[in-house]
């Protein structure tokens, strides 16, 4: 354990920060909650206090977003400061049951919300679906994310998919039941011992398959494939990535028409965390019929929806409006029919904001595979 | 305090549809999730806060089969000091007696003891029957469904937690078997390191020749009663709707609810 | 040939109900072994409770001692062991009650007895004994024999049988305790009530769950009124919690509390995935909702397909006056 805090310094980098308030600034919760990242980076500088630090409630009001990181002229990842305090608790076995029963769940049955592995594949149940087969080679190794496959409101994402995909001829393959969690949330709530164990083992497992291209449904198993696990062979791909290029190939056309006022919502772990705009709004320019507008605040200034960095299992307990009802108030102002996304926490998040400000009357929040779907019919 | 706690591998069906398989007498288990029994795991967490209170040692008891060796390194991961695994397939683990006979010969062989904790019930088989039948096995004093656990000198002063929001306050002396209620603490999250470093940890794999016990004690064969056949009632699989005008439906439910026993 | 013997159950100066549910199952049950009901009941100054047991009942055995003014399994034990040596009734029905489980599987390991826990209901088949019990969550039933020589023990699970009026009058017998001096190692000290102060949803029997169908604060009002009425605590979905209709510790769901009542009742709730990972360890469940395609049905064990603001007042009314 002493081994483990003293490195902390040398980790993050901390004597770099000069403190200048970047980060804390740019921090989407701030307006919800007491967390000030400027000042842990500032305070973990003394060991001695780190147990302490890492029992603030604040802790885990990080939801991952990224945009500390970005806008730091130093380079720093304060965010990651945040991790490591939770790694402190997480070690010492105190962590909210629900956190505890998400991470005991990644560990036994490969997925965090406590369901069965073999049940992982249920959502392909009436579905032509082809499977790829370790050692086979397959061009797009298609990995679905736990939240995908085993939320019934979400599943329809992963069929609307694969009935594209098979429309569009291209070769592709999905994963049987040992498809296991990413682990990108295993990271953020600051388990590090089992994300190592689950990079090592999805490392070897995913390199079985003779894949050229690893494309993952949520970008959130995107960018812990692409950023931390270096031994992949594959290249890791986003769907709106595989989806732009279909369409640009023309090898799939979009024929029905979707009269609506669509504004895309970045999500951080596309954006921020990897500086992907523009598919997502190609993909959705190519649907006939509909307009695409903007949020003001869009791209590298998105608003997190506060659905990542584990925040599926932690409750930020505030008083203050969700950054979701502000997103859906903002796409409302603008006059749009769709909120569009590309990420299944952010369809969890906007679409239960959407219907706490009661706008289900003239907007609804929908995954850009929903709208192809329709368009495609 | 020398402690024991006896933790079982058992399916979570809370969800998942139950069908049962071509014996007539069993449930075809491949689409489960397993996980360590939820009493057990209070039981586990109460066994370290008196290890981590009074000093002592943890030892985890497990009849199962080699899938369980994942919830016993957590166990020991989270402050139990060793293990030991009991299989054998001339053991009918489905007779809660028989159970109890095997874990009192392990915890026997063991030498002596302060405490034993048990979950109050399995999730799965809902029998309540182990934990009270391996205290009359062992020869010792019990108590059942205990909620709060006091250690003092030769003794433990605990709670039974009994219908209707009353508690029991008793004294026991020790040794004694305890069957640990949930709710009595929060059980701590056993980090993949430290589980890890639990490989380090003795877990002894023992069958009956081990143990030293006759195969005729605890075979099937032994077994006062017999299971004649499972099947899954009707009804039970979908919801039951309520029919009826709004007041109809409030009165049927209503009767339901009170006549039926759910309040 | 055998009689049925019957555990009386009281606590606090009251028979508890567990008792006349069995002894309203038990002269179809005596009747097929062809024997009497016989209820054994261990206390102190109870000649009232004989008195009432002797309706349901063919014959009362009864101990009156000091030593047995409160339960206590071990004696309890000690002097049972010897009632079932001397007089070798085929069945022996106990609870399955906090008193029961405390006590039964001892004297079944003590005796050698055939034992089955938890049983729900009993039936002859050819003329034998089968009592029927649950496994898996109450998903699936088992029907068990006997192969050893009775007594069978069997402990009951409360709520398995309607009671019904006693008209006997049965014969009753006192008996000495055979148990002479109080056992010191396990001693009895108090009853103590639940702390009433802050509810804990993960400990409680009976929840009343509450969603975004209620639509407005004052509305809490028809929840409050049920819960008042069925002895429950309030709980809800996150979106109950997020518009401040309770507080953030009521949050039933993965980044809320996880339950496991006895009885749920599922209100304005639509099941997001979220809140049926909180929920789906409840015994039995009850949704309320207005749409039949609302999640919630797939968990729900009674499902009442109807407006919220219609139903729950009836069902508050109805259940007040069934409960008299
Ligand atoms: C398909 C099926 C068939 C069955 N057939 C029969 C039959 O023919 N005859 C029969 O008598 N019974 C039969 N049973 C039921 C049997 O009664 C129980 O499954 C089993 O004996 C254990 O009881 P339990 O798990 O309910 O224990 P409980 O008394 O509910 O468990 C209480 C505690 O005991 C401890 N414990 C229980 N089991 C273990 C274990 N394996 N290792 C370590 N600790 C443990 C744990 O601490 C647990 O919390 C059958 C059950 C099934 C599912
Ligand atoms: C990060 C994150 C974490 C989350 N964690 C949780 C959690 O821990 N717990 C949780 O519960 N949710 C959680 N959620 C939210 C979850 O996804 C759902 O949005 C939420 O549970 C919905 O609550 P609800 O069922 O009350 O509301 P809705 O889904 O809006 O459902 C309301 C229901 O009421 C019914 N209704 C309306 N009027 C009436 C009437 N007059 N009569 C009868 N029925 C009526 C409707 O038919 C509808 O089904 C989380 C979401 C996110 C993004
Ligand atoms: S990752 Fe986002 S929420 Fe977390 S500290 Fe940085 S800016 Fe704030
Ligand atoms: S933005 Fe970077 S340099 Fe500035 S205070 Fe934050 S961590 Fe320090």
């Amino acid at each position: 354990m002493t081994e483990e805090l003293q490195s902390f310094i040398e980790k993050y980098d901390l004597l770099g920060c000069i403190q200048c308030g970047r980060c804390t600034g740019g921090c989407p919760v701030t307006v919800r909650t007491d967390l000030n990242v400027r000042r842990f980076v500032y305070d973990t500088v003394d060991e001695e206090a780190l147990e302490e630090l890492a029992k603030m409630p604040e802790v885990w009001d990080c939801t991952a977003c990224n945009t500390c990181a970005v806008r730091c002229p130093k380079g720093l990842k304060p965010v990651e400061v945040l991790i490591g305090l939770r790694n402190i608790m997480v070690e010492s076995g105190v962590v909210q049951p629900t956190v505890r029963d998400a991470l005991e769940s990644v560990f036994r049955e490969g997925n965090p919300w406590d369901k069965s592995r073999a049940t992982r594949n249920d959502w392909m149940k009436d579905l032509e679906v082809k499977m790829a087969e370790p050692g086979e080679p397959v061009e797009n190794l298609i990995f679905v994310c736990c939240t995908i496959a085993y939320d019934p409101k979400l599943q329809v994402v992963a069929q609307n998919l694969v009935k594209l995909l098979n429309k569009a001829g291209v070769d592709y393959g999905f994963m049987d039941t040992s498809e296991t969690c990413c682990s990108s949330e295993v990271h953020n709530l600051g388990e590090e011992g089992l994300f190592e164990m689950m990079v090592e083992d999805n490392t070897e497992l995913l390199n079985e398959y003779a894949a050229k291209r690893l494309v993952a449904i949520s970008p959130h198993c995107y960018s812990v494939f692409k950023n931390q696990y270096p031994d992949l062979k594959a290249e890791v791909l986003h769907y709106t990535h595989l989806v732009g290029e279909i369409l640009e190939d023309k090898k799939l056309e979009l024929t029905r028409e979707l009269p609506e006022k669509i504004v895309f919502h970045d999500p951080c772990f596309l954006g921020k965390q990897n500086n992907v705009y523009d598919e997502p709004r190609y993909v959705l320019g190519q649907i006939p019929g509909a307009e695409l507008l903007e949020f003001d605040r869009s791209r590298e200034r998105s608003l997190c929806c506060e659905g990542g960095g584990g925040k599926m299992w932690v409750e930020t307990e505030s008083k203050k409006e969700r950054l979701s009802e502000t997103r859906v108030k903002d796409a409302k102002e603008l006059g749009a029919t769709v909120l569009a996304v590309a990420c299944p926490f952010c369809v969890l998040t906007l679409d239960d904001s959407l219907k706490a400000k009661g706008f289900e009357e003239e907007m609804r929040v929908a995954e850009i595979l929903e709208l192809l779907g329709e368009a495609l019919d | 305090m020398k402690t024991f706690v006896c933790i079982k591998r058992v399916p979570d069906t809370s969800e998942a549809e139950v069908k049962v398989d071509a014996t007539g007498k069993e449930v075809d288990s491949s689409r489960f999730s397993f996980d360590i029994n939820d009493a057990d795991n209070y039981a586990v967490e109460e066994a370290i806060l008196i290890k981590e209170a009074k000093e002592g040692t943890v030892q985890v008891i497990c009849l199962g089969p080699k899938d369980a060796d994942v919830m016993i390194r957590m166990a020991l991961a989270k402050g139990g000091d060793s293990a030991i695994r009991v299989e054998d397939p001339r053991i009918f683990a489905k007779d809660p007696l028989q159970v109890a006979k095997v874990l009192a010969a392990t915890i026997k062989q063991e030498g002596d003891f302060d405490l034993v904790l048990t979950g109050c019930m399995s999730a799965d088989n809902w029998n309540m029957a182990v934990g009270v039948a391996l205290a009359e096995e062992l020869g010792v004093p019990h108590a059942a469904m205990v909620n709060k656990v006091e250690v003092l000198d030769g003794k433990v002063k605990v709670n039974r937690e009994l219908e209707g929001g009353l508690s029991e306050v008793l004294e026991v002396s020790l040794p004694a078997v305890l069957t640990i209620q949930t709710g009595i603490n929060e059980p701590r999250y056993a980090p993949i390191r430290g589980i890890r470093a639990a490989q380090k940890k003795e877990l002894k794999v023992l069958g009956l020749d081990d143990l030293g016990v006759a195969e005729d004690e605890v075979s099937e064969a032994n077994s006062l009663i017999e299971l004649m056949q499972m099947y899954v009632p009707e009804l039970e699989s979908k919801a039951e709707i309520i029919e009826g005008e709004p007041e109809e439906k409030a009165e049927i439910m209503a009767q339901k609810l009170v006549k039926g026993g759910l309040l | 040939m055998g009689d049925l013997f019957v555990l009386a159950e009281h606590r606090q100066g009251e028979l508890r109900e567990i008792t006349f549910e069995m002894l309203s199952k038990a002269p179809e049950v005596a009747k097929e072994l062809g024997g009497d009901v016989v209820t054994v009941l261990l206390g102190s100054g109870v000649d009232a409770f004989a008195e009432k047991l002797a309706a349901y009942s063919d014959k009362v055995l009864y101990v009156d001692d000091p030593l047995f003014a409160d339960y206590n399994s071990d004696k309890y034990q000690k002097v049972l062991a010897e009632l079932l040596k001397t007089h070798k009734p085929d069945v022996f029905m106990v609870g399955h009650t906090t008193q029961g489980v405390d006590m039964a599987p001892a004297l079944a390991v003590e005796l050698k007895l055939p034992m089955v826990t938890d049983v729900m209901d009993i039936h002859f088949s050819d003329g034998k004994l089968s009592p029927v019990r649950q496994y898996y969550s109450g998903k699936v039933n088992a029907d068990f024999g006997f192969k050893g020589d009775p007594p069978y023990l069997l402990t009951i699970r409360e709520a398995s049988f309607e009671i019904v009026e006693g008209s006997k009058q049965g014969a009753i017998e006192k008996v000495e305790s055979p148990l002479k001096e109080d056992l010191d190692y396990r001693r009895f000290i108090e009853y103590i009530e639940a702390e009433v102060g802050d509810v804990d949803i993960t400990q409680s029997e009976i929840l009343v769950a509450v969603g975004r169908g209620i639509r407005e604060d004052k509305n809490m009002t028809l929840i409050e009124d049920l819960a008042k009425a069925i002895g429950a605590d309030i709980c809800g979905s996150r979106a109950a919690t997020d518009a401040g209709w309770l507080p953030h510790d009521r949050q039933v769901g993965t980044s809320g509390r996880v339950v496991k009542p006895k009885l749920y009742i599922a209100i304005g709730i639509s099941g997001a995935f979220q809140h049926l990972a909180g929920m789906k360890g409840a015994k039995t469940i009850v949704a309320i909702n207005k749409d039949p395609d609302a999640p919630i049905f797939t968990e729900a064990d009674y499902a009442i397909i109807d407006d919220l603001f219609k139903v729950v007042p009836k069902l508050t009314e109805k259940i007040t006056e069934l409960k008299g």
